[in-house]
């Protein structure tokens, strides 16, 4: 059993070094959602406080357990392709991908029953910041499964090794970004009042 | 010149219980349903701790020299500021 794997260190991150301008910049954009979602709410603190408990928390806790077992793949499936097992590769990032897929589906199912509440973007303050932040970090996570499909299939294709495997670390980078969001996302939309 | 050293899948999988774990507990407090600033910060501190280990370990920012080493660390500071005190002000 694989209990290590040879890592790159040095002054610049794993993976495309454009990938992170793009991370950088779309952390920024959270980061500014989140300070508005934290500001607004301190004059509306009774309306925030009210709706949120509407909110399924164990579909969170669901997605949250999804998510973070699938960045734990992701690293598995970088550390598969550093060792050149390209199937173990394909392997975890099938079994990310499963884990995307499963936020993807509990999501969808907490978007439908809000939708069949009636309620939408312009029902209050509070429902405008939680479906317009969730949905925003919701076509994040398709970006990022389409992206570790596409890493997938050329992994499967035999086109990463151990020495050439940039677009794995590119594909996971972005990945984590997703995740990272999300640990934010949820204590402050789902928890903190 | 980079050099070749050594991630241990092992302490990625202890990052991964443990981050786990600290969701768990974060869900628990959501249930009871305690509000108020030390609960918040609680919650917030444990989300930040997640996300540091998180660049630290699966993204493998720990590693770095430089420049890099730190977006992610910075990234959790403006969040964490801003939301903390947010919820300071409020009470």
């Amino acid at each position: 059993m694989q209990t290590d794997a040879v890592v790159e260190s040095g002054r610049y991150p794993p993976g495309d070094l454009a990938i992170w301008v793009f991370i950088l910049a779309e952390l920024g954009a959270f980061a500014a959602f989140f300070g508005s979602y934290a500001f607004t709410r301190m004059n509306n603190v009774e309306l925030f406080n009210h709706y949120q408990l509407t909110l399924d928390k164990d579909a969170a806790l669901i997605n949250t357990f999804a998510l973070i077992t699938s960045s734990y793949f992701v690293v598995r499936a970088v550390a598969a392709i550093r060792d050149s097992d390209s199937r173990g590769c394909v392997r975890w990032l099938v079994a990310a991908l499963v884990m995307g897929a499963i936020f993807l589906v509990v999501k969808s199912q907490e978007y439908a029953h809000h939708i069949g509440e009636g309620i939408t973007l312009s029902t209050n303050t509070f429902y405008m910041f939680y479906l317009s932040l969730t949905f925003f970090h919701f076509m994040h996570v398709i970006m990022g499964m389409v992206i570790l499909a596409a890493v997938a299939v050329k992994a499967k294709r035999g086109c990463y090794s151990a020495d050439k495997h940039t677009g794995v670390e590119t594909g996971a980078s972005y990945w984590h970004m997703v995740d990272l969001v999300w640990l934010i996302l949820f204590p402050l939309v789902y928890v903190m009042r | 010149m980079k050099k070749r050293t050594v991630l241990g899948i092992r302490a990625c999988t202890w990052v991964w219980l443990l981050m786990m774990s600290l969701t768990l507990i974060t869900y628990m407090i959501g249930q009871v349903g305690v509000g108020g600033v030390s609960a918040s910060m609680t919650v917030l501190g444990f989300a930040l701790i997640k996300g540091q280990m998180l660049g630290d370990y699966f993204m493998g920012l720990k590693r770095l020299s430089g420049f890099w080493r730190w977006p992610v660390s910075l990234w959790l500071f403006l969040p964490g500021g801003l939301i903390s005190a947010a919820f300071m002000l409020v009470g």
